[in-house]
């Protein structure tokens, strides 16, 4: 090697130090502000997402109260159309409808 | 040039199919380098910083032309090269003591001097910030960013014989400055 060549390699390492170094929460902070800009169709999603979930939830619960509500009043009626037999000093009663 | 790393490549391919979270690691595993170049251009680290930001969000935006194949290293190091050296065109544009080689280190922050780790890196800084503007840019990325030739040609755009004309006029001119440091 030559002297040039010696030179040129001590300089190397020693310039190596001169290398800017990001400290762990610079580069967080680059990190997140990257993500938050290159997830806005992720973000659109997850906002309609959040518009349509409890809106969706409220339609179940009322989809569920009606179908409730039509079972027991079917109920109400098939109970209500029965004829309930009373057999009182031989002679028989029909009650209901 | 191929990718020999294959988690690189496959995430790459997650990237390209929608997955933004993914693209977390290629930003975790290139980021502190893609800054340190720009660094190393602008000597700012609040510029370096944004430059380094808006070279990934670029890079994003335009992976769906990337080759899977091909290593995402050199081409976000070209996308920031060329980022910071526009800034650097707008700078001379606009600041008059860039035309008048005003001394350099007049427009140093405060960050800068973190990279200062001591005195001989401060004379190494200085002599290498008295260097004509592309001597300077190819001789920090050999020297500070222990770039070889093909690898500086490929990131500033220049040809391979312009790049070691650079780097040769640059030795000279630093073996003249910093002469005795090494005596």
């Amino acid at each position: 090697m030559t002297d040039d060549e010696k030179f040129f390699e001590r300089l190397r390492g020693d310039a190596a130090s001169l290398r800017y170094r990001a400290d762990d929460a610079t580069l967080a902070r680059i990190g997140a502000r990257i993500q938050e800009q290159i997830a806005p169709n992720a973000t659109l999603a997850e906002l309609l997402a959040s518009w349509f979930r409890p809106l969706a939830a409220g339609l179940a619960a009322i989809a569920l109260a009606a179908a409730i509500g039509l079972t027991l009043n079917t109920n109400d009626s098939t109970f209500g159309e029965q004829q309930v037999e009373i057999v009182m000093g031989g002679d028989t009663y029909l009650v209901g409808d | 040039m191929a990718n020999d790393d294959p988690l690189e490549a496959r995430v790459i391919a997650r990237v390209q199919d929608g997955d933004a979270e993914a693209y977390d690691v290629l930003v975790s595993k290139y980021l502190p380098r893609v800054i340190a170049i720009a660094w190393g251009v602008v000597r700012n680290a609040h510029d370096a910083e944004d430059l380094a930001q808006e070279a990934f969000v670029r890079a994003y935006q335009n992976i769906g032309r990337f080759r899977t194949a091909d290593p995402f290293g050199p081409w976000i190091g070209r996308i920031v090269m060329n980022l910071a050296l526009d800034v650097m065109k707008h700078r001379r544009k606009f600041r008059h003591e860039e035309l008048a080689g005003t001394e350099p280190a007049a427009r140093r922050d405060n960050s800068d001097v973190m990279a200062m780790s001591n005195d001989i890196g401060t004379r190494i800084d200085a002599a290498i910030e008295e260097l004509p503007e592309m001597q300077r840019l190819v001789a920090r990325l050999h020297l500070v960013e222990e770039m070889e030739h093909a690898e500086i040609a490929d990131l500033t755009g220049l040809s391979d014989g312009t790049v070691r004309s650079h780097l040769s006029h640059a030795r000279a001119k630093l073996k003249e400055k910093l002469a005795d440091l090494y005596d």
